[in-house]
């Protein structure tokens, strides 16, 4: 209430805004952990996606934008946001654009929680573990109002299976984690790290580690699960009726989501930060979540699309199957004692 | 700060449920409701209720949205236009008129009494442990009642599933 009796000068108010901007809170929501690098690896990825694909398919890839063409991501958005928006005539364009950005938005949400070093973590929640999977299970309504709002029979067959994809795959992952919430005891995403000092939940955890690691190549609408963009069927699936800056905010959507699950695959199974030499914590996680990223990209080079019947059975049967026998496993190992290693 | 965010979300509440129940086109309706939940979470937060405020936006935002956009979607199948527009009589715009005052009434007596910002006691910031310990001994029966309504909805839901199945003509299965 003191700044309304005098009007604050203008030294003041810039020194402010130094305060502001140099504060580490401000740097680590607009720089490290935050929106420069989650736009700059979601770039990056699209590159990396391309280059590995091509080197699968024994082609070389983009090779003229700088060097190894690291620079094409740069040239394709700057294309993509020059391009003309083309909207079909029936097609609702204001919904298309929310859509859109809110799909953006949904995808770098949950990167707030995820502990790129330790203490370097925009918020440190409690809850994180919930938080991230709540905000990941809003994708499947924007995708699907996208899928209407085209007016496309296409992009709405495309919305209706990523609709029952995601949902039908959000229940075994949610199950696949609960095993590491058992032996931490917490859902603090930093703590989870922490409790992994002397073994990675990969190995105690391997059947959650393999339930989870497939349901997120279902969530990310990834070969072999890439029904809802079949090209050979779907044209471009959900994304077919996108233009201009509304397609390069999906398109970039869906890469931040590449960048976010590979990031919680480290976070909760490979370890975080924890890395054997001094290197930076940042860098080992980077690294780790890089990894993560070019094992999905390599998977999307090598299999085939699975049939839609298929994709749900394994799904509805299997994967909860074995997502609640790795709960047994998780309770066996409670009880003959060997969850100290892991308890915080 | 607090007060900001609580001015800020209440608005989006608001405004989001009117254009709810406004909006002509169902779909946006819907896409309404969700904004309104998410800011219902927004509250939630602020009042200290996080573990609440992620369930809210999981289930309500995450599920039961798509589920009512998906029932609008099966339903109007042509076009999206089916409510008509209707002129209210003389007695409806002076109904309108009545509630509109009642609430402006309500509205100022609740900013008149009640203080802004809805801070909530350190008391009532329950640790997510005891939160979970709670829940698993003294309110044990009432989570084994949900989880076993859970179960039989589960168990209606895939006998509904069923016969319909059977119900399909031999030829056209599969």
């Amino acid at each position: 209430m003191k700044r309304l009796q005098g009007l604050p000068t203008f030294q003041e108010l810039v020194s402010l805004a130094v305060r502001i901007i140099t504060s580490r809170t401000f740097l680590e929501i607009v720089v490290f952990p935050g929106l420069l690098n989650i736009l700059l690896s979601a770039a990056l990825l699209t590159w990396l996606e391309r280059k590995v694909i091509a080197r699968v398919q024994l082609r070389i890839g983009p090779l003229y934008a700088g060097m190894w063409g690291i620079l094409q991501p740069i040239a394709d958005g700057v294309k993509l946001m020059f391009k003309e928006m083309i909207f079909p005539e029936l097609a609702d364009a204001k919904l298309l654009m929310l859509c859109a950005l809110s799909l953006m938005l949904i995808a770098a949400a949950p990167v707030v929680a995820i502990p790129f070093g330790d203490g370097l973590v925009i918020a440190n929640m409690d809850i994180g573990l919930i938080y991230v999977f709540a905000v990941i299970s809003l994708f499947p309504s924007v995708i699907l109002l996208i899928g209407w709002g085209s007016n496309s029979k296409f992009s709405f067959l495309g919305g209706l299976r990523s609709l029952f994809q995601q949902v039908s795959y959000e229940i075994p992952m949610w199950l696949s984690v609960l095993g590491i919430v058992m032996l931490t005891g917490t859902l603090n995403l930093s703590q989870i790290v922490k409790a992994q000092q002397n073994v990675w939940f990969a190995l105690p955890q391997v059947l959650g580690f393999v339930v989870f690691f497939t349901a997120v190549l279902a969530e990310l609408e990834r070969i072999p699960f890439d029904l809802p963009e079949a090209e050979t069927e779907l044209v471009m699936g959900w994304m077919t009726e996108l233009s201009g800056v509304a397609f390069m905010l999906g398109f970039l959507a869906m890469y931040t989501k590449l960048y976010l699950m590979s990031a919680l695959i480290t976070t909760l199974f490979l370890g975080g930060w924890l890395g054997p030499f001094t290197v930076p914590q940042p860098v080992w996680f980077v690294l780790k979540t890089f990894v993560v990223a070019s094992i999905i990209v390599i998977i999307r080079g090598s299999f085939p699309r699975v049939r839609v019947d298929l994709l749900l059975k394994a799904g509805w049967t299997r994967l909860l199957l074995l997502a609640l026998a790795n709960i047994f496993v998780t309770v066996v190992l409670i009880l003959l004692g060997l969850d100290w290693v892991w308890r915080v | 700060m607090p007060d900001i965010a609580f001015l800020a979300l209440s608005g989006l509440v608001i405004a989001s449920a009117i254009f709810a129940l406004e909006a002509k086109e169902l779909i946006y309706g819907a896409v309404g409701l969700a904004f309104s939940l998410i800011g219902v979470a927004g509250l939630f937060v602020l009042l200290g209720a996080e573990y609440l405020a992620m369930f809210q936006v999981a289930v309500y935002v995450g599920a039961v949205v798509v589920l009512i956009l998906f029932t609008i979607m099966l339903v109007q199948r042509e076009s999206g236009r089916i409510v008509e527009e209707e002129e209210p009589g003389r007695l409806g715009r002076a109904g309108v008129l009545v509630a509109g005052l009642v609430a402006l009434a309500v509205a100022g007596a609740v900013i008149i009494l009640a203080p802004v910002s809805p801070e909530a006691p350190e008391s009532y910031r329950v640790p997510l442990r005891e939160l979970g310990v709670s829940l698993a001994s003294s309110y044990a029966v009432a989570l084994v009642i949900l989880g076993l309504l859970i179960g039989a909805t589960v168990l209606g839901g895939l006998t509904l599933a069923k016969i319909d199945r059977e119900e399909k003509p031999s030829g056209t299965a599969q």
